[in-house]
């Protein structure tokens, strides 16, 4: 079994959202996918999927791809949306017409029963996210709710909590993952823009750890034990240092933040879950299967392909880069880490 | 090899207040707790600083009812080690946030108005 954690579906082109949007927000501008300051040199996507349309936009060409070609068995598609748009009601409104395209093109006429989605939330508008939640909820094919990397204030401050409650509430993973559109954003590095695209691509992955510790920081682990997030660009390459820095930390600052009631490296297991990113890990396999076991990470790692991504990895390929894993740890990262959190059964049906 | 020995009279060791004896390689700190004495290695489990040096006081509990979410607790029986703020009960040893991380503790007793450490 292989379970893909990680694809964005596409609109075929960008006006399209527009048929999803109510009357009052029709005539709205609004960012394209494709607007941000970083492309790839080559493009963003996979150079074969350019055409007509966007890439990633035809379901039966994803499917082919994804199911026939590559042997995958379910494939998580978490759209992006716009961007932190400044009418936050209006971003609200995207991530709707987001989900209602998602569930309208997508979910409801795939009889292979292989794709499953996600709930497209705006964080910036807690009460319309939750409403969002509670709308969508009960969907047998939407397993997770979905948030832009991009944020203005760290996933653990208070602001965010009852978006956090509704989806733990609902059994509901939050996967994080850099977003489409341009929005009201912090520079994409700590210390500012970067120049060229792998400046960019190297580093803006980096801000999860913010996301994951002020979460951690903030108790919000501890006080709701039904939370997990899905840190879907990668990024685990660098969690062993910065965990062990967040475990220093907590050994002498204790006394500040006492909700933190183990080592934070202690919540890992269960509340956090990555996607794997072809750019993560050592770079000679012989050190592959030690690196894995640092911090735990064969149990929080997901294979996620980032297609029609530029850099995304078949299960062929990933299972080339992951050449230097054991057995175990390779079920783990292809499918049974996935099929735990999801609850993606072995036979599709 | 344990050795019970003279540390002061009880007047010279009022309640918060701690008496160094030099004894062993690094001393041992004898703590009144509220009209209790304890008695803990002068040796961090962590890097070895002089740990009876560091402030006694007391450390937060989390209280959800609270505005600042924190409850002071235990105090006059934490020690905050002085090179990276470790907080250890001097009444168990017990590091504050990971209590498998403790430093030793040794044997206090009061026989006529003086007190006796055995270290």
């Amino acid at each position: 079994m292989i379970v893909d954690t990680n694809v964005q579906p596409h609109f075929g082109y960008n006006a399209e959202i527009r048929q999803y949007l109510p009357d009052a927000h029709k005539l709205r501008s609004i960012p394209d996918v494709e607007q941000q300051w970083y492309q790839a040199p080559g493009g963003d996507y996979r150079r074969d999927l350019y055409g007509e349309h966007y890439p990633g936009s035809d379901p039966e060409t994803v499917s082919r791809h994804l199911f026939e070609d590559g042997g995958v068995d379910y494939a998580i598609l978490n759209p992006l949306t716009r961007g932190n748009i400044a009418d936050y009601l209006l971003n609200s409104r995207i991530c709707a017409a987001v989900n209602d395209w998602l569930l309208d093109r997508w979910l409801q006429p795939d009889t292979s029963n292989r794709f499953r989605g996600t709930i497209r939330v705006n964080p910036e508008d807690p009460k319309g996210a939750v409403g969002e939640i509670e709308r969508l909820a009960g969907h047998p094919k939407l397993l997770q709710v979905g948030v832009p990397m991009q944020s203005r204030e760290p996933y653990g401050k208070p602001m965010f909590e009852p978006i956090w409650e509704a989806a733990a509430a609902h059994g509901l993973p939050v996967a994080v993952h850099i977003n489409g559109g341009n929005g009201v954003d912090h520079p994409p590095t700590f210390a500012g823009h970067a120049h060229t695209y792998p400046g960019y691509a190297a580093f803006m992955p980096l801000n999860y750890f913010v996301h994951l510790a002020t979460l951690i920081v903030e108790g919000m682990f501890a006080r709701h034990p039904g939370l997990k997030f899905v840190f879907a660009d990668g990024g685990y390459d660098i969690l062993t240092p910065l965990m062990w820095r967040l475990d220093t930390f907590w050994l002498s600052m204790r006394d500040q933040t006492p909700w933190v009631d183990r080592y934070p490296s202690e919540y890992l297991p269960g509340h956090v879950r990555f996607c794997s990113s072809a750019f993560d890990g050592p770079i000679e396999a012989g050190k592959m299967r030690r690196w894995m076991d640092f911090t735990g990470k064969a149990d929080l790692l997901m294979y996620g392909s980032s297609y029609p991504h530029w850099s995304t990895s078949p299960p062929d390929v990933m299972a080339t880069e992951l050449e230097g894993l054991d057995d175990s740890q390779r079920d783990n990262v292809l499918w049974r880490n996935a099929s735990e959190l999801y609850g993606l059964k072995e036979s599709v049906g | 090899m344990l050795q019970r020995r003279f540390v002061c009279t009880l007047d010279e060791l009022p309640p918060g207040g701690m008496k160094l004896v030099d004894v062993g390689k690094f001393g041992v700190g004898v703590y009144n707790v509220r009209g209790a004495l304890y008695a803990i290695v002068n040796y961090c489990s962590h890097q070895g600083a002089p740990l009876c040096q560091g402030m006694i006081g007391g450390t937060n509990e989390s209280d959800p009812d609270e505005p600042d979410r924190l409850r002071r607790v235990r105090d006059g029986q934490i020690v905050r080690c002085p090179w990276h703020n470790w907080e250890f009960d001097v009444t168990t040893g017990q590091n504050v946030a990971d209590p498998q991380r403790r430093v030793r503790t040794y044997q206090v007793d009061v026989a006529g108005g003086e007190v006796y450490l055995t270290a």
